[in-house]
């Protein structure tokens, strides 16, 4: 069954539902298809490229056998430590020696103040993609339309490292993500609802991000198929209420929330403070713009230390250490005030999402209004992905193999570092 | 002249206080006058192999492809990674735009696609299939009269061995995984001690010898029996397989003393991972034997895995395995794709033209042994760079005995994969008429390619 674009509902046709929530005048329903941080590319070419955003480009490569020297292992064990061929190196979990390179060879994802800060080059440009979360235009960025106060200094601290840079839908990171997510990693829509006669200007509008269990479907080219429904899933952890108002079709929201989202992310958990939503409902019945607010930063740390420190260091060119300095630099909010510890980062997350049915949990209706299903959530579940290996403190330990990481880890086989001749 | 021998004989002798045996060609004195079936009547075996390699092929999230002809149908192009189908791509049909359908199962990276592709479902569990793999209903219809029903072969030189091959979908198939280990399987049986559980044959002792000699009567009597053609064709097999023994005694011989060599000791654990060189030189010695062993009737069913589903193989000299690269490498501005990742794909895939080299170098009847197979090769992932299960490379080497409209590409964008898994299923002969579960179920294979 087809449905005029954003799947309108009015209130004609939803007083026939039984038992339903307080309905609201209008309601569009939408499934998110691909959401990734706003991070504004200012190159022209390919994903890499010089640009306004990074003057020299994307971060570069790093040369691990020198990160290794520095930290204080001869360059023999650190080219052992990189060649693939050597039994102390796993290829498969990455070189777990890595982590050990702190003062006293403290493992550096755990402990990332053991080393020094390199520094990690953030963006330079003026420009960027989000909200406006401070409510002022003196502060942030200008966006690519020219509005000014845009906060998000997540883009300008990691915006040139390459998990995140590129166009939108091209970076590394959010094609792993979103990947994941359109092939039943998780799922989540959205509820517009309002009051009024138009839905394009309505003073009085809800905005509701709720998971679902339902997994997208896709169409034979492999695009995510529209008009598909998909039941909430009361989740005690993943909800996102707005209060907003449309002009034109914009969705804007009129005042800030505390909210969590399924981050596109290892991080899984995107918790933001003072949230707020810069949508925009199109012609052609699709979704996409902003939701933005202020995210705790040492949980995107730790996001990428869990999916193998060693690992992330190796396959997106970062040192994670400059990762935790760069974001404990350039936090920019506290909870607890101006003169708090800065915990939060600004942040937006860019979302583009499609025309589809979205019912009430027991799937008795379609959703009318928006509204909290929290209480009605089960325990919360584990947020972390269900790895086939356990991973601890970065690395990946494998008790059985007869070559261990570690501080005192013997790194060349007796032989070779005594220059033996049997 | 009658001769004795028919295309049941194996040559028979003792080496080493034990019987050994040595199976033998396709003879034309075996066949009809066509060449085409057996002299009985009954017709030339058709065999099955899998054959997987890690790491797909290189996709860019814009379309491009270093795989995928752009010709549908048969005479396809080739493209720079399938070039190592050139010398064959006649006998070889290319499937692209097949996609694995999770039906809301998460992509399990590096698993979800071999494993729907072989066992019909996507995994719930990256440790697992949901169901058995398909080859081993393919052993049961076609392998039940030869010495093995089935043959495991693992070339990847990896810390564990790596087989896919599974009836239980919890435990996979142990494979040989070294030369010598398959020509153990292969030419030893009846070394083994029947007073002893735990004696293994010594290879070298064969090695030294060769079956050849153990058998050198009924070898001379084959001889004095058959034609030239024959003729011609046995002394290449014995060749074959001598060369073959030379080729592994040598790993078998101590080294001369070099008084200015020092060799520092090699650590006792093997390495985890060996260069894409090594592999392809594991995987043509390997395919050699395996050659022999399916000529000889000695199995009709294998799977051969290239490397494992999280590739450890890297090109000698690089820091950087090809796993990695993969992932890390940025697609290139002006090329359009990923060139480091392209170079290894092509690489890995020489691999597999290897082994259909010397599938193609055994004469039999009119044609070769890769006319009377099938070898369907697939790998986990389409574009590697984010763990795509769509646009899976898949391949149908081999007529199949005819069977198979080879030297096709088929194009089906968002096909499931279970497609060309019930194909090859059916091309062989295994009494299949639907393959797959949910959305991946399917009763209509690609009917393009079948004769």
């Amino acid at each position: 069954m087809k449905r005029p674009p954003g799947h309108l509902v009015v209130v004609a046709v939803a007083s026939t539902l039984v038992a339903g929530p307080a309905l609201a005048g209008w309601t569009r329903t939408y499934v998110v298809e691909w959401n990734e941080p706003a991070m504004y590319y200012g190159a022209k070419t390919g994903v890499t490229a010089p640009g306004t955003d990074c003057p020299n480009g994307t971060n570069p490569e790093i040369d691990w056998v020198k990160v290794l020297v520095e930290a204080g292992y001869t360059p023999e064990e650190a080219k052992w430590l990189r060649n693939p061929a050597n039994p102390t190196r796993s290829p498969v979990h990455g070189q777990n020696q890595m982590a050990f390179r702190g003062k006293d060879r403290a493992n550096v994802y755990v402990n990332p103040t053991s080393t020094p800060d390199t520094g990690l080059v953030g963006v330079s440009g003026t420009i960027a993609e989000g909200i406006d979360l401070d409510g002022d235009a003196k502060t942030g960025f200008t966006s690519p339309n020219g509005e000014p106060g845009i906060d998000n200094v997540f883009y300008k601290t990691l915006g040139c490292w390459k998990t995140y840079r590129g166009p939108p839908r091209l970076s590394s990171g959010a094609l792993q993500f979103n990947d994941s997510m359109r092939n039943g990693g998780w799922t989540t829509v959205i509820v517009v609802a309002g009051s009024g006669n138009d839905p394009l200007n309505d003073k009085h509008v809800k905005v509701g991000l709720y998971a679902s269990d339902d997994k997208m479907v896709k169409d034979g080219n492999g695009a995510i198929a529209r008009d598909y429904t998909f039941r909430i899933k009361p989740d005690a952890r993943y909800e996102a209420i707005f209060a907003a108002r449309t002009v034109n079709g914009r969705i804007l929201s009129t005042a800030s929330s505390d909210v969590m989202l399924r981050d596109p992310s290892y991080a899984r958990d995107l918790e933001l403070l003072r949230a707020r939503v810069d949508l925009r409902m199109k012609e052609d019945g699709t979704l996409s713009g902003y939701v933005g607010g202020y995210r705790p930063w040492q949980v995107v740390y730790k996001g990428w230390v869990n999916a193998r420190g060693p690992v992330i260091e190796s396959l997106t060119w970062v040192r994670l250490p400059d990762v935790y300095y760069a974001l404990r630099r350039n936090a920019d909010f506290s909870p607890k005030g101006a003169k708090g510890e800065k915990t939060h980062i600004s942040f937006a997350l860019r979302v583009d999402a499609l025309p589809a049915f979205v019912a009430t949990p027991d799937a008795s209706h379609e959703v009318a209004a928006v509204k909290s299903y929290k209480s009605v959530a089960k325990a919360e579940e584990p947020t972390m992905a269900a790895l086939p290996f356990r991973i601890i403190d970065g690395i990946v330990i494998d008790p059985k193999s007869p070559v261990q990481a570690g501080p005192s880890a013997v790194i060349l086989p007796p032989q070779a570092s005594a220059g033996s001749t049997q | 002249m009658a001769s004795h021998f028919n295309r049941r004989s194996v040559l028979k002798g003792m080496l080493g206080g034990a019987a050994v045996t040595v199976g033998l060609p396709v003879l034309d004195m075996f066949l009809d006058g066509n060449g085409v079936a057996f002299a009985d009547g009954a017709k030339l075996p058709v065999r099955f192999g899998t054959y997987f390699w890690g790491l797909g092929l290189t996709d860019t999230p814009t379309g491009g492809t270093r795989w995928v002809p752009k010709t549908v149908g048969p005479g396809y192009e080739i493209t720079p990674e399938l070039d190592c189908l050139a010398a064959v791509k006649d006998k070889v049909s290319v499937f692209s735009g097949f996609r694995v359908i999770p039906d809301g199962r998460a992509n399990l990276v590096h698993w979800s696609g071999h494993a729907s592709i072989l066992s019909g479902i996507a995994p719930a569990s990256s440790t697992r299939f949901d169901g058995p793999s398909f080859d081993t209903r393919i052993a049961d219809a076609i392998g039940g009269t030869t010495r093995f029903r089935v043959l495991d072969i693992d070339a990847s030189v990896s810390r564990r061995p790596v087989s896919y091959s599974t009836r239980t979908g919890t435990t996979f198939a142990t494979p040989e995984a070294t030369p010598l280990a398959l020509y153990t399987r292969l030419f030893g049986a009846g070394f083994q001690d029947p007073n002893s559980d735990q004696w293994r044959p010594d290879p070298s002792i064969m090695l030294r010898q060769s079956v050849l000699s153990a058998v050198k009567d009924q070898r001379e009597a084959l001889f004095a029996g058959v034609g030239k053609a024959d003729r011609i064709k046995l002394d290449q097999y014995f060749t074959s397989l001598r060369e073959m023994e030379n080729q592994l005694a040598v790993q078998l011989q101590r080294p001369d003393r070099c008084e200015a060599c020092v060799v520092p000791a090699a650590p006792k654990e093997m390495p985890h991972a060996a260069s894409v060189d090594v592999v392809n030189s594991n995987t043509r010695t390997l395919a050699k034997l395996l050659a022999m062993g399916l000529a000889c009737n000695q199995t009709r069913v294998f799977n051969f895995v290239h490397t494992a589903g999280s590739s450890e193989t890297y090109m000698a000299g690089q820091s950087k395995i090809y796993h990695q690269i993969t992932h890390d490498e940025p697609t290139d501005a002006q090329l359009g794709y990923q060139p480091e990742t392209s170079k290894l794909a092509g690489l890995v895939m020489q691999g597999f033209g290897g082994l259909l080299a010397e599938m193609e170098a055994i004469r039999e009847g009119d044609g070769t042994l890769l006319d009377n197979m099938l070898i369907m090769a697939f790998s986990d992932t389409g574009y590697a760079k984010i763990h795509s299960i769509e646009n899976i490379p898949l391949l149908l080497a081999g007529r199949a005995g005819g069977r198979h409209k080879a030297g096709q590409h088929v194009h089906a964008t968002g096909e499931p994969v279970t497609r060309v898994s019930l194909t090859a299923q059916q091309l062989v002969g295994a009494p299949v008429g639907e393959f797959g579960v949910g959305a991946m179920k399917t009763s209509n294979p690609v009917r393009e390619v079948m004769a």
